[in-house]
């Protein structure tokens, strides 16, 4: 279960992650598949199973490792699950990056065939939880229909689900009406948020990545929804607009990921806001709260500017903005672009009225504070020390309890710390030998300096290590807000590595990342 | 609720809810005690003995019992007080008809009276000095004259014993329903500095082994030996049986304050030192083995040792004369091996001369100066605040505070978002001070009004400026208010979203409004 990060601070939503392994060795053999001849699951029409109707909706069983942020040199936890995933091209199938993210093995079956298809991921974009796989030996797949993909359906219009979901081995079908049209966070992050459907259909757990249907067409992926103590038949679906945005970044045969204007606004609802800013009642600006000064406005917005329209779309006081006729946030216009497209801003300083056009970027300090994955955990182990980057994973993994490194990782974007340490090196743990035996209280904490070199990344510590600090008998670790500096003596730390290495089963002495 | 340890963690009955009654012999007549009478008939002499030798009829004419009624302010709602709650324990008669207690004892005391513990006859009492850090409170009966006099006729003040070793057997005493005393012997097997009720306050204390029963009026416990008052029960751990007694050498040093009436407090170095034991660390700092020393880690503004001029990374290694070895203990003359704290905390008085030697760059350096004692209201976060409710101003609806450590408890250990900003400030406030802040200011919550319209979500923010006037403390911020340019009122904060506007007019408005409104508001500030 995660939480999700701003809007819902007492309701937990739950991703739909693949957590049940489903056995099909039971499944009866039958011939290939015949081709598929007519369209799919108009909301009234029978699914014949048997005839290949739903032969490219295929269930994705996945086998995984989940990385070990606490032993960063261990391979990690095996586990497995499954998942839904749906033809959009030859051999191509659409599917929920949460369905395939830390796999080693992935494999592709559909009620119709007993054989497995081993597949492998051809992208993979978790900022919007979206990913391609294809089958290694795509030849059984080639002569099936695709999906088209639809538009954004209209409230009240039925849709159904179809997948694998928990409660039976074979194709499921589930149905509803579309609810309701948001702006909502992706949980499979928890950091990112884009349109996202909201539909009363069953979704369950094997659903994800599976397709909503309308009239024949895909309107949405099944991807997450509330545990069912929180909320009752409330189901999201990934929209066209942002599926068409994925298929579009990648088609560069790479994907860019999601742009950002990378501000905080603040409504407009007080009449001596108006005042003070010398606005006009109508309903037009929003306050500029905050600006990332890494983000693409960086350098041109200063909070308590005023936004006033974004590519001519005006911005209303609570911050929406209308687009194909609805009120979306105003980050749904610079949602629907890529890196290095522009974005028309006007905004007011002081009074005065003014434009600009941005080329748009990719905020990454952002990642830090979310859940990262197919990510080797990067490390250094010096003389027991353990050294690890700190992010959301890390933080989860040792459940830290400092208040500095809390305060760090809580405010890295807030208090804009990442302008001073654009990657926060947090000493994890000490492994206990005699070379540290009065250090193993010291930890966790945040490294400020190691032989009076700056420490602004994990790479850094290898680096700094090496240096002759003020002593160069003596390794000099600085601590963040902790009284004293660790002191190491070097040809002891030196002696004592090959040993701790040895003792805890350490097989490299650091990941840097750069495999 | 603040966030208070209580003395006694068994039973709840160191926090009696004050509806629940709290003095549950109030019906028995001022008279001998049915024990008593029951014991009067010729009853079977193997009877009488047994009951003569196992429970004589023991009181003791300097013990009395002291009921406390105590009400806090509410952190999120400074003008108004919390539920009231009641403390019941036991005060020992000292010298002039004064009464000795804990300091937590009579904490927000809104109604305090002592009680004789056999008749239950009462008098109203109030305090006439308290020490939190050092956690002890004297008393006196409220009104001096006749009633006061027959009050403490047949007591006795008691004497202080200020030495106990490890290995000395002291006895805690309670009383009876009808105050009979209750003996429990204690065997002390520590002698070592612990933080008292605030935190970092360390001062002596004796730690025995040894089951405390829980009786009524449990919450202060007096400990004797030979007949002297050796301490005050602190704290019993029941689940690992570990009783903690404040000792008397402490009790000796309130009263000696009490006494000047200048009730300076106890002294304190106001720095922070880290153990050299680690002999690679030694090495680093030139440190030979017989050296001993404590690595100075920081430096309070406006301590003893900022103003004698001890700096970061010093090692301390003589105090008064006391060697400091590197664990950080120095060698006591009468109770043996303790924290260097001691020296100042227990053995010295505010304003007498102090004298360090510290190994700076590889050369002794030796400081002299005064102890002094912080006051609590010269940090820029208040420590605790008792008896007297949070300065707040109320500005059409926004609720504007000095950051407190209460208030930062009440969030629990869990902090997130702005409280965690705030805790972080509380503990590192350096480069605040430096630019001349006295106090932090923050915005603690938005009561909706019209003139606060669209700033209801907002809170836990550090103010910066209002009206373009920096903050530095409240009335600073009180003043600036009244500084407002063309009928707005601006406030700056640290944090998002930086500005907030306000229509002067409608700031006065709505403070006339919320003075008699559904907040119950009695005053706009408190800046005290």
């Amino acid at each position: 279960m995660k939480q999700s990060p701003v809007f819902l601070p007492l309701v937990a939503a739950c991703c739909l992650s693949p957590v049940f392994a489903q056995d099909k060795s039971q499944e009866t053999p039958q011939d290939a598949p015949p081709p598929r001849s007519r369209p799919l699951a108009s909301t009234a029409q029978a699914i014949d199973v048997a005839a290949g109707d739903s032969d490219n909706i295929v269930n994705i069983d996945v086998s995984m490792l989940f990385p070990d942020y606490r032993e960063p040199w261990n391979a990690g936890t095996p586990s497995g699950g499954s998942g839904t995933g749906f033809m959009i091209g030859k051999n191509r199938f659409l599917t929920n990056a949460h369905v395939v993210s830390n796999a080693t093995r992935i494999v592709i079956r559909t009620t119709n065939d007993p054989a497995p298809h081993p597949a492998r991921i051809v992208h993979i974009a978790h900022d919007c939880d979206l990913a391609i796989v294809e089958a290694i030996n795509g030849t059984d797949f080639e002569k099936l229909e695709t999906f088209q993909l639809g538009d954004i359906p209209k409230l009240n219009t039925e849709v159904s689900v179809i997948g694998y979901p928990i409660g039976g081995e074979r194709i499921s079908v589930t149905r509803g009406v579309v609810s309701r049209i948001d702006f909502r966070p992706y949980s499979h992050t928890g950091v990112d948020s884009h349109l996202a459907i909201q539909i009363d259909a069953a979704i369950n757990p094997g659903n994800s990545g599976g397709p909503v249907l309308q009239n024949g067409m895909v309107v949405g992926v099944a991807f997450q929804g509330y545990n069912g103590r929180v909320a009752q038949n409330v189901g999201y679906m990934i929209p066209t607009p942002v599926i068409k945005r994925f298929l579009k970044d990648i088609e560069d045969g790479h994907y860019d990921h999601y742009v950002d204007l990378a501000i905080s606004d603040f409504t407009i609802e007080n009449p001596a806001q108006l005042k003070a800013l010398k606005l006009t009642n109508d309903g037009i600006g929003v306050i500029v709260a905050d600006v990332e000064p890494a983000g693409s406005v960086g350098t041109l917005l200063k909070s308590s500017d005023v936004l006033l329209s974004v590519d001519d779309s005006p911005v209303y006081n609570n911050g929406l903005v209308r687009v194909d006729g609805e009120l979306m946030d105003m980050n749904e216009v610079v949602e629907r672009k890529f890196a290095g497209d522009t974005v028309n801003i006007k905004y007011q300083r002081d009074g005065e009225k003014k434009e600009a056009t941005v080329t748009l970027k990719r905020f990454a300090p952002y990642l830090t504070l979310g859940e990262q994955y197919n990510q080797r955990p990067r490390y250094v182990m010096h003389a027991g020390l353990v050294f690890q980057p700190m992010d959301k994973n890390l933080m989860d993994a040792h459940q830290i309890r400092d208040g500095t490194v809390n305060y760090w990782f809580d405010n890295f974007l807030t208090q804009k710390l990442y302008k001073e340490r654009p990657e926060v090196v947090i000493l994890t743990n000490v492994l206990p030998d005699d070379v540290n035996s009065y250090l193993q209280r010291s930890f966790p904490a945040i490294v400020d300096e190691i032989n009076g070199v700056k420490i602004k990344a994990l790479a850094d510590v290898q680096e700094a290590l090496k240096k002759p600090g003020d002593n160069p008998d003596f390794i000099v670790i600085k601590l963040l807000e902790k009284g004293r500096p660790l002191v190491l003596k070097r040809s002891l730390a030196a002696e004592a590595q090959q040993r701790i290495m040895k003792n805890y089963n350490i097989e490299e002495d650091s990941y840097l990342g750069n495999e | 609720m603040k966030a208070f340890r209580f003395l006694i963690t068994v039973g709840g009955l160191a926090c009696v809810p004050f509806t629940s009654g709290q003095e549950p012999e109030k019906g028995l007549p001022v008279q001998p005690s049915p024990i008593d009478k029951s014991r009067a008939p010729a009853s079977a002499l193997t009877l009488e003995k047994a009951v003569l030798a196992t429970a004589p009829t023991v009181r003791s004419d300097s013990l009395l019992k002291v009921n406390v009624t105590y009400q806090s302010y509410s952190p999120h709602l400074p003008w108004q007080k919390l539920s009231p709650g009641a403390r019941l324990g036991l005060g020992v008669v000292l010298d002039k008809n004064r009464v000795l207690v804990t300091g937590q004892m009579v904490a927000d005391a809104t109604y305090i009276e002592l009680e004789l513990p056999e008749s239950g006859q009462k008098i109203p009492a109030k305090v006439v000095g308290v020490d939190y850090e050092a956690n002890l409170a004297l008393l006196e009966a409220a009104y001096s004259g006749e009633r006061s006099k027959i009050f403490f006729s047949d007591l006795k003040p008691m004497q202080i014993e200020s030495k106990a070793h490890v290995g000395d057997n002291l006895s805690i005493w309670q009383t009876g329903r009808v105050g009979e005393l209750i003996v429990t012997l204690l065997h002390v097997s520590k002698v070592m500095t612990s933080a008292y009720v605030l935190p970092g306050s360390n001062f002596l204390v004796y730690e025995g082994q040894g089951i405390v029963r829980t009786e009524g009026n449990s919450f202060t416990l007096p400990v004797i030996k030979g007949g002297k008052l050796a301490g005050l029960l602190l704290r019993y751990d029941s689940k690992n049986q570990v009783t903690t007694v404040l000792p008397g050498i402490i009790i000796e040093h309130f009263l000696k304050d009490m006494a000047d009436r200048k009730n300076e407090g106890f002294p304190s170095l106001g720095i922070e030192v880290q153990p050299t034991m680690d002999e690679q660390f030694r090495e680093y700092l030139g440190l030979k083995p017989s050296q001993g020393g404590m690595y100075v880690s920081g430096v309070s503004k406006g301590g003893t040792a900022a103003a004698l001029g001890v700096e970061k990374k010093d090692i301390l290694l003589n105090i008064n004369g006391f060697k400091i070895d590197s664990r950080g203990d120095y060698e006591d003359p009468e109770f043996g091996r303790l924290s260097m704290s001691h020296i100042v905390r227990g053995r010295a008085y505010v304003g007498e001369k102090v004298k360090m030697v510290v190994l700076r760059n590889g050369k002794e350096v030796t400081l002299e100066g005064k102890l002094t004692r912080k006051n609590p209201k010269d940090n820029i976060v208040w420590p605790y605040l008792f008896d007297r409710g949070p300065n707040y101003v109320v500005e059409g609806g926004l609720v504007f505070q000095e950051l407190t450590k209460p208030y930062l408890q009440a969030f629990g250990e869990d902090a997130n978002g702005t409280v965690l900003r705030l805790s972080h400030l509380a503990e590192h406030p350096e480069e605040y001070e430096k630019q001349g802040r006295k106090k932090f200011v923050f915005l603690s919550a938005v009561l909706p009004t019209p003139a606060t319209q669209g700033y209801e979500r907002i809170g836990g923010l550090l103010v910066k400026s209002v009206n373009g006037k920096m903050i530095n403390d409240l009335s600073d911020l009180d003043k600036a208010f009244q500084e407002g340019k063309d009928g707005l009122d601006v406030v700056e904060f640290e944090d998002m979203p930086k500005k907030i506007y306000l229509d002067a007019a409608s700031v006065d408005r709505e403070n006339t409004a919320l003075l008699k409104g559904a907040y119950r508001i009695g005053s706009l500030k408190r800046i005290e």
